[in-house]
């Protein structure tokens, strides 16, 4: 998020898409109804009719992986009608920026494409660049390479009639949606957008939040209270596991990570980080030595020096252009080239797609460790009622976990709070936390090799390992340490010292810190600001709900991000009724803001958009793999035979895995008409491990379900409660159906296309609940991110005459 | 440990209406009753826990006794869900006393059918045998091109979202020791 | 002071946080249940289910109503399944006099089946329910363990929305008439539910019988039960 919870409350209009908030967080109603009482529109487009619809003023229905098309036609709307919030768009964003010659765009492809690789030459995007290297602008967006010419011609065929009939929503509502919204284009008026999954889960997922983030820019909305462009985090500590990188494409704190295309640290820290000559961009990444080289020496200790570039060489290097996401990890293990790993507190044999091919992979595998509260399909894949236990050579070690309660520590919330939590208990049994399961492996293993030596073992022992697992000497490493005496502005800080923010820390070895972007969490000894639980505010902090006292916020206990953005170059606010932030007396009150400097227009002024090199909100975003401006694709398999906006049918960069058992559907195929999509449900969680096993929440939603319309049922001879058997070319599921009035037909490119809608937390473990839903959904993924496309495939439906997963 | 007031507390609010009772309209009935029913969280301890679902991040409070937990309900302070939690969240005290959870150690040998209970000391020294031994088969100095790579690439982490900030650092930290590339987590689904 | 819960029903979403703390609180046992083409389960309510979230869905002219009710015991303000009880077992249902709540205690236990069954159809929201276990009557307390505490009920306490509300009956009636107000400027039909007899008061936006057949006083061919039942209605007059 780049507001937080309560700043909902200050939205004048909210856009629930790609999100089912109600089911999903159901917390955040709470700050949705009272900006409806407030006076506060709030628009629920969705393929289905949820809970979150119910409270919501008005529901859209939406076929699921068209939510460009239906953003495309608002951005539009907005350019047509001229509902653009000037001065920011002026001012903020790069819409003035003059976009270089090679830049083409042609029936849905991009300059550069290579179609035998896949991939964009992303240079081709690049900005035109003045004498000094500063990007070129027209602040009277009249060039017609600039942006925001660009940016009109590109949606100029997003027509109300086009978007209509691929959509399948129809033009009436379009318009109900564009106009109330894009009314929070006035200066003094905000709207945010809450999404989540729904716009993630797709081939497009990427492009989906940029076209909310591109409607938000012109709209004003980023920075402003009541504004913003909201993930809702799905997951306890989704926020804080990203931020630590629990995955392979960085290193925490959002580094790359190293490959063989950078041999040294100094080409590592040459490559990532940027430069500018613009005096008024602060181009925070040019700070990227300084975070890089405190995490080395975090990890490394004594052993870090800058003659050996603080052990860089001792880290892995990927091979550029090599994918090891899950997604492509399973491939590979399901080709037999995986041989052992750990997995904890995560099910994939029910929550990856494609589930068969993912039961079958671990099958192949040596050993598999798992670290767990209970035992779930993954941890018990080996006696899955489809195969024979004796045939499986793979040797499993489940680890039991404790629980949250039994454990001290932190997990980040979706709006960045940072928040400790005590350990109430001994851990239950021989249960333990899994940061001493981690701890005590790598202490064997230390073990191991400090006696046996073996392969590169300088890469495990180099590192500086605790000798016991403490979240709290854990929390104040993540923080970060000087590592000699050092004194910085007059200030002497010795060694051992905690860093009081990441202000300080220093590119030569002097500090640590794990994670730059918690650094200041922890800024002495004894003062964890996590643990901090005072509600006092300012009355402008209170107006705002704002609440700096209580946790801690990263970055720097900043609320509202980008908020510089909030005022005019002037420094005041677009909203005087809501600062965010306000100078007063030379200095900001409210929020901590992105940066002391004045206000933009005085002399020392800075942009608002720190982390880009420009400083520039991105309407035009050169980074993405798949292109600069959101276009509209069909999902990997669509019921539709033609795309309307282009030939170009499917996303052209998408992630497709190609095993023998990765087959898709072709598009409008026949033999699976409908389109299925996948989410959660209020009562149970992800792959269900925890929630199943919770017997109050399984009463509470016991079996597997499939939601339909009449219309659909009345094809299919199918009635409310029968249990039914779902295909797709990749599987079959057994599951109840629901047949409710809350899914309608959509009419799309002028064929009646029906939708079904499926949770996917269900398993065999759990004894005649249903088994995965994941079976049905295809290995296809989303080019910048490798997500998985969960939210729209293409299956069958019919009555089942027997039933063996479900109890019934 | 943190103890905190309980702002749940009911505020005593002015004079209510005074119920008429069906006596005063004439009927014939028995006697008022004061009924009088324990608390049970009464003495326990309260301490502050995160709900271990959505991000909303629901604080919790933890009603302990006698070194077991015993009840527990939203915490009121938190200015996010002011005391109130989703069925998920109102089932932290039930989820973590759950019989459904694994206690002890389990190990499965290969081509069997069944678990097995095993002390920790024995799976965490077969652990790191087996980390030991494929990596040091499968461990890659070099690629094809000659460039250091440090790699092991038959091995792979999952998960998980579940853990903390401080389990997360040292779970990364562990991969990268290890050469692992293949890390993965919710975050990617 | 008599104590009363507001139920607004146009704030539910149905998250069922009230229905999971409730059986938290009351150390319930968990029901068997299975899908059949609703979320609302257990299907009804039963001993270990005081509370209850029931769904109904209509489609009204083009638009989707989906509705949420999330029920338990009124706690009437004179209450039928006491008077019923009384007549055999005296203290079997008590009223508290500090706050109003209605308990079903141990002493319903003495109650034959007939006599159980009888209180059962007393009740004109069909809220009872024999613990077959047990042999005790079971509905909703109130939470008088947490209320006689100074705490609030455990559904209030845990709703997420304002839906559920707990305090002095006057201030309660004051809080739902002040939402009718507003709600009714987009429900004209939205009303208080028999508000005057009850101290559990809902608001609904649309016609109660939309909600489910307990959402309104259920009457039946006369006999004692209905006779005792009938007995609220001279009340709700003369409160006006």
């Amino acid at each position: 998020m780049t507001q937080h919870w309560i700043d909902i409350k200050n939205a004048n209009a909210i856009l629930i898409m790609g999100s089912n908030a109600a089911e999903h967080h159901p917390i955040s109603f709470k700050w949705v109804l009272k900006a409806k009482d407030a006076g506060a529109k709030v628009i629920h487009v969705d393929p289905k009719f949820s809970r979150t619809s119910a409270r919501s003023d008005f529901h859209v229905p939406l076929r699921s992986g068209t939510d460009i098309a239906f953003m495309g036609g608002m951005v539009k709307y907005i350019l047509e009608k001229d509902l653009i919030q000037k001065e920011y768009v002026v001012e903020y964003t790069n819409a003035s920026f003059i976009v270089g010659d090679d830049y083409k765009f042609e029936d849905g492809l991009f300059s550069g494409y290579d179609p035998e690789k896949k991939k964009y030459d992303q240079k081709k995007w690049a900005f035109a660049k003045d004498e000094n290297g500063v990007s070129k602008r027209d602040k009277t967006l009249q060039d017609p390479r600039c942006v925001y010419q660009l940016l009109k011609k590109h949606y100029e065929r997003y027509n109300l009639d086009t978007v209509s009939s691929i959509t399948g929503v129809s033009k009436e509502n379009l318009l109900k949606v564009y106009e109330i919204y894009t009314a929070t284009g006035k200066p003094d008026k905000a709207g945010t957008m809450m999404y989540a999954l729904g716009w993630t889960q797709h081939s497009v997922g990427v492009q989906n939040i940029r076209l909310a983030a591109m409607v938000q820019l012109l709209l004003g909305n980023i920075g402003v209270a009541g504004g913003g462009v909201n993930a809702l985090r799905g997951e306890p500590n989704v926020q804080g596991s990203t931020d630590h990188a629990l995955l392979w494409h960085i290193l925490p704190g959002y580094h790359g990570v190293p490959t063989t295309a950078w041999p040294t640290l100094d080409d590592y820290l040459k490559a990532n980080t940027p430069a500018t000559k613009d005096p008024k961009s602060v181009n925070w990444w040019q700070h990227r030595p300084k975070y890089m080289v405190s995490l080395l020496k975090g990890w490394f200790g004594d052993k870090a020096t800058p003659e050996n570039g603080f052990g860089y060489g001792l880290l892995p290097k990927a091979e550029p252009g090599v994918d090891y996401a899950s997604m492509f990890m399973f491939d590979r293990m399901y080709a037999g080239k995986m041989k052992g790993g750990m997995i904890f507190g995560h099910n994939p044999c029910v929550s990856m797609p494609n589930t068969h091919k993912i039961r079958a992979a671990m099958q192949k595998l040596d050993w598999l460790v798992v670290g767990e509260v209970h035992d779930t399909e993954t941890s018990s894949f080996w006696r899955d009622p489809s195969v024979d236990p004796k045939k499986i050579p793979t040797e499993v070690f489940l680890l039991p976990s404790c629980q949250r309660g039994e454990k001290d520590g932190t997990t980040s919330n979706s709006g960045r709070w940072h928040q400790w939590h005590h350990k109430g208990y001994e851990p239950a049994g021989q249960s333990k936390s899994m940061g001493w399961m981690v701890t005590e492996i790598m202490k064997r293993v230390r073990g191991l090799y400090e006696k046996d030596k073996g392969v590169f073992p300088e890469g495990i022992l180099s590192h500086d390992w605790p000798k016991e697992y403490n979240a709290d000497e854990m929390a104040m490493r993540i923080n970060g340490q000087f590592t000699k005496d050092v004194t910085i502005k007059d200030k002497t800080y010795k060694k051992g010292d905690q860093v009081p923010g990441f202000a300080l820390l220093q590119a030569d070895g002097s500090t640590t810190s794990l994670n730059w972007l918690y650094c200041g969490c922890y800024p002495e000894a004894g003062k964890n600001l996590a643990k901090r639980r005072d509600l006092t505010q300012t009355p402008m902090q209170a107006k705002l709900g704002l609440f700096p006292n209580y946790t801690w916020a990263w970055p720097m206990n900043r609320r509202i991000i980008y908020n510089r953005a909030s005022v005019d170059p002037q420094g005041k606010p677009f909203n005087p009724e809501l600062p965010v932030i306000l100078w007063e007396d030379g200095k900001w009150i409210g929020d901590i803001p992105d940066g002391p400097a004045p206000p933009m227009a005085m002399e020392k002024g800075t942009y608002p958009f720190i982390m880009h090199t420009e400083g520039h909100g991105q309407i035009f975003g050169p980074g993405r793999v798949d292109g600069p401006f959101p276009e509209h694709y069909e999902p990997a398999e669509t019921p539709v035979a033609k795309n309307p906006f282009s030939s170009q049918m499917n996303n052209p960069c998408m992630k497709v895995a190609k095993s023998d058992k990765d087959l898709l559907a072709k598009p409008a195929d026949p033999k699976y008409p409908i389109v299925l999509t996948t989410y959660s449900l209020t009562e149970h969680w992800c792959g269900g491990g925890d929630t199943r096993n919770t017997p109050y929440l399984l009463e509470a939603e016991p079996q597997l379900y499939v939601e339909m319309s009449h219309e659909l049922a009345a094809e299919k001879g199918i009635k409310n409660g029968d249990p039914v058997v779902v295909e797709s070319i990749r599987g079959k599921v057994e599951a109840i159906a629901m047949v409710t009035v809350r899914i309608v037909p959509f009419q799309v490119e002028g064929k009646t296309v029906h939708l079904i809608g499926m949770p996917f937390c269900f398993g065999w473990t759990t004894p005649g609940c249903g088994d995965a839903t994941n079976r049905l959904t295809p290995s296809v993924g989303d080019p910048n991110t490798t997500i998985p496309e969960y939210k729209a495939c293409l299956v069958n439906i019919r009555k089942a005459d027997k039933v063996t997963e479900l109890a019934i | 440990m943190a103890t905190f007031s309980r702002r749940g507390f009911m505020k005593i609010t002015g004079a209510g209406v005074a119920a008429m009772s069906l006596g005063q309209l004439g009927f014939d009935l028995k006697p008022a009753y004061a009924y009088a029913k324990a608390l049970k969280i009464e003495g326990a301890k309260e301490v502050i826990s995160t709900c271990a679902f959505c991000s909303c991040g629901c604080e919790i409070i933890m009603h302990v006794k006698d070194g077991k937990i015993i009840s527990s309900e939203g915490n009121p302070d938190y200015p996010i869900s002011e005391g109130a939690l989703c069925p998920k969240g109102a089932a932290y005290y039930s989820m973590h006393v759950s019989d459904h959870r694994v206690l002890k150690p389990r190990y499965r040998a290969p081509g069997s059918a069944k678990w097995e209970e095993k002390d920790w000391d024995w799976m965490l020294d077969r652990i790191a045998r087996k980390i030991k031994d494929t990596r040091d088969k499968d461990f890659m100095l070099k690629n094809d091109k000659g460039q250091d790579v440090n790699r092991w690439e038959s091995y792979f982490q999952l998960g998980t979202s579940q853990m903390d900030n401080e389990e997360c650092a040292l779970t990364h930290q562990m991969c990268r020791a290890l050469g692992g590339l293949h890390i993965d987590h919710q975050a990617r689904v | 002071m008599a104590k009363s819960i507001f139920i607004d029903t146009t704030r539910c979403t149905a998250c069922r946080g009230c229905q999971v703390a409730c059986k938290q609180w009351h150390d319930h046992e968990a029901v068997p249940t299975k899908q059949t083409g609703t979320h609302q389960n257990p299907p009804d309510l039963t001993p270990n289910n005081f509370k209850l979230v029931r769904f109904s869905e209509h489609k009204i002219e083009g638009r989707v109503h989906w509705l949420f009710f999330p029920e338990q015991c009124r706690h009437c303000l004179q209450p039928a399944c006491k008077a019923a009880s009384d007549s055999y077992v005296e203290g079997a249902i008590v009223v508290d006099e500090a706050t109003g709540i209605v308990v079903c205690t141990e002493k319903t236990k003495e109650l034959t089946a007939e006599q159980a069954q009888e209180v059962i159809d007393a009740c004109p929201y069909n809220v009872p329910r024999l613990n077959e276990k047990t042999g005790e009557l079971a509905k909703c307390d109130m939470c008088i363990d947490r209320v006689q505490a100074g705490l609030i009920p455990m559904c209030v306490k845990t709703c997420c929305t304002g839906t559920m509300n707990f305090g002095e009956r006057a201030d309660m009636l004051k809080l739902a008439e002040e939402r009718l107000a507003k709600v009714q400027k987009e429900f004209p039909k939205a009303e208080l539910l028999d508000a005057g007899d009850l101290a559990v008061i809902y608001l609904v936006s649309q016609p109660r019988e939309m909600y489910h057949q307990y959402a309104q006083r259920e009457l039946r061919p006369l006999n004692r039960a209905d006779f005792l039942a009938g007995l609220t209605r001279p009340l709700r007059n003369i409160l006006g």
